[in-house]
């Protein structure tokens, strides 16, 4: 996916033209935030020097530009070989290169934690200036390099495009994860039943949608959502939510047939903030992990009801 | 769908951001003017039963309505954001009445502060050597209110410099003083995480005052003075953001030696210099 990024915007600097990134990404949706685009801060990435050099001869431009291009497409290829030896190597030492044993008594998992520059990669912020709305949000290191600042406003000023009548929404989504030459993977949760968050908020209460993997293509637009309430205050607070708990919409919409998030194949998770209050917002989260709280035997927290669904209980 | 029906979904969609319950005369009417197997009644049926599966998720409730008085949205905040049931909270001064002719400002900001007996405790055994830093202000919603707060709190001791409690065992018969109970069925079970949780320092105690300038929070110190008079001791450094920067103060006029140089900055200062410009 990035190889194709690569490309194209490689292309483009070779063209002298001006291409959307937005043209990139074959799958955007207008209501489901979008894994496409790129976050606010942070510009597509082009050859390093190809963009600041800007001489005369045009023929010297162009000779140095393709050379990069063609050194930024070789560090690629490196960087996928280097990936794919190490699943072959990490097949033989056991699931995600850990031995089997470790995998199997794992009672508590750190899955995203936030101490340096590298782990913010890993996630992206949206916020509602996809659809011509008027919120900013940002995402930094905080203090100490110890946890991570997700601050912005928040405005529920509708764009007045004639389509969208409600605005005002902040998000930040974690990369689905890659393996070799860009491979979709995703993770395994099916021996833990509790999402575990140690946050520091600021009062309002946020969305988390975990979004499986989408093999099957339906499954880009259905995401499994909860609430999560922040307390406000210097003191640390730790969120746990059990995946009984997330319940199932498609399209942006709670649905009446309600299944159980099933955990073998999660691919990403994202914090939403829609509470239609105009402000600036702060989330400070410092890890999430997952882990197996054996005093929650809970499969499911939602039952289906005969009178919106009776096809399921002929 | 006829535009009649729309028209009441669309009416319909508008309780989930109030919170407001479908109730038994909505679904009469409904049923009298659309039939009961028609698209607004379906619409009020998952409402009734999603909104009844969310009404009591928050755990930390905020009521509906809120106070007017800043005195009492204060004292709110307070309790909202301090766990420790047993804390007091401290109105040390109250924001006195507009002039009759309305046009000046109140010449006091009210000032709430909030200080639970083991923070008194905490701050009574800190070593005067170190100095505590009053931070702020931080933002709190409540519902769709916002509040600052400053806290008090002191920057983490390194670990060589901490000292350990010793309680003496069995200093009481009827009940044990330590329980040590864990959560793990065997001795295989291990529930931590793989992780340092961010250590922060102590926090001492918190206010909320009606302007963020550093004449308040002094009057706030001062009254807090009169519970701790440790703190007459201690220096404090006041890390005010947005306003005049960092600053030194000694309480009580009594003359320190040269401040330490400030450490970091806090990475809120971003934003809340951007909160003191959206605040209303």
């Amino acid at each position: 996916m990035a190889l194709v990024h690569k490309l194209l915007n490689g292309s483009y600097i070779l063209r002298k033209g001006l291409k959307p990134s937005v043209a990139a990404c074959p799958f955007l949706s207008t209501r489901s935030a979008d894994y496409c685009s790129s976050s606010l801060q942070k510009p597509v990435a082009t050859p390093g020097k190809a963009s600041t050099q800007r001489t005369a001869a045009g023929g010297l431009q162009e000779d140095q530009r393709e050379v990069s291009f063609d050194k930024a497409i070789k560090d690629e290829i490196k960087e996928h070989f280097r990936r794919l030896k190490d699943e072959i190597v990490n097949h033989w030492i056991g699931p995600e290169g850990r031995p089997l044993q470790e995998i199997i008594l794992e009672q508590a998992r750190v899955v995203w934690q936030f101490r340096g520059k590298e782990d913010l990669d890993k996630w992206i912020v949206t916020s509602d200036k996809t659809i011509g709305g008027k919120s900013e949000v940002f995402l930094k290191m905080g203090k100490n390099n110890q946890s991570a600042l997700l601050y912005g406003t928040l405005s529920s000023a509708a764009p007045q495009d004639g389509e969208n009548s409600q605005s005002g929404y902040c998000a930040m989504i974690s990369r689905i994860p890659r393996g070799a030459f860009e491979r979709k993977k995703s993770y395994d949760w099916s021996q833990f039943n509790t999402l575990y968050l140690r946050v520091r908020g600021d009062g309002r209460p946020w969305m988390v949608n975990i979004r499986e993997d989408t093999d099957i293509i339906q499954k880009t637009n259905q995401m499994y959502s909860y609430f999560m309430f922040t307390r406000g205050g210097p003191y640390w607070q730790e969120v746990k939510i059990p995946f009984s708990k997330f319940f199932f919409s498609n399209q942006g919409r709670i649905r009446d047939a309600q299944f159980q998030l099933l955990l073998d194949k999660i691919s990403s998770i994202g914090f939403t903030l829609a509470d239609k209050v105009d402000g600036p917002f702060f989330l400070e989260i410092d890890f999430i992990g997952v882990f197996a709280d054996p005093a929650h035997t809970e499969e499911f927290a939602y039952e289906n009801s005969p009178v919106l669904n009776p096809r399921l209980f002929k | 769908m006829s535009p009649l029906s729309a028209l009441s979904l669309r009416l319909c969609c508008h309780p989930p951001g109030t919170g407001v319950m479908p109730n038994k005369e909505t679904e009469f009417l409904l049923v009298q003017i659309f039939g009961r197997k028609s698209y607004p009644m379906l619409k009020f049926v998952r409402m009734k039963l999603w909104f009844s599966r969310f009404k009591n998720i928050n755990p930390f409730p905020v009521p509906r309505d809120l106070p007017k008085d800043p005195v009492d949205l204060a004292v709110l905040g307070l309790r909202h954001i301090e766990p420790d049931l047993s804390a007091r909270v401290t109105v040390y001064q109250t924001a006195s009445s507009k002039d009759s002719t309305g046009t000046a400002d109140p010449t006091q900001q009210h000032i709430v502060g909030i200080q639970s007996p083991d923070q008194q405790a905490a701050l009574a055994r800190h070593n005067p050597a170190r100095p505590i830093f009053v931070e702020g202000p931080f933002s709190l919603w409540l519902r769709d209110r916002c509040v600052y707060y400053h806290i008090l709190r002191a920057d983490l001791v390194p670990p060589e410099e901490r000292e350990v409690e010793e309680i003496p065992e069995e200093w009481n018969l009827y009940y044990p003083i330590q329980l040590d109970l864990k959560y793990g069925r065997g001795g295989w079970d291990d529930y931590e995480f793989d992780i340092d949780e961010v250590e922060e320092g102590p926090v001492f105690a918190m206010c909320m005052a009606g302007a963020h300038d550093q004449a308040t929070l002094a009057k706030w110190i001062q009254g807090l003075q009169e519970t701790n008079p440790a703190l007459a001791q201690i220096p404090v450094i006041f890390r005010l953001t947005g306003s005049s920067g960092e600053l030194l103060a000694s309480s009580s006029g009594l003359e320190e030696p040269s401040p330490p140089p400030p450490q970091e900055q806090e990475e809120e200062e971003d934003h809340t210099q951007r909160q003191q410009q959206g605040q209303s």
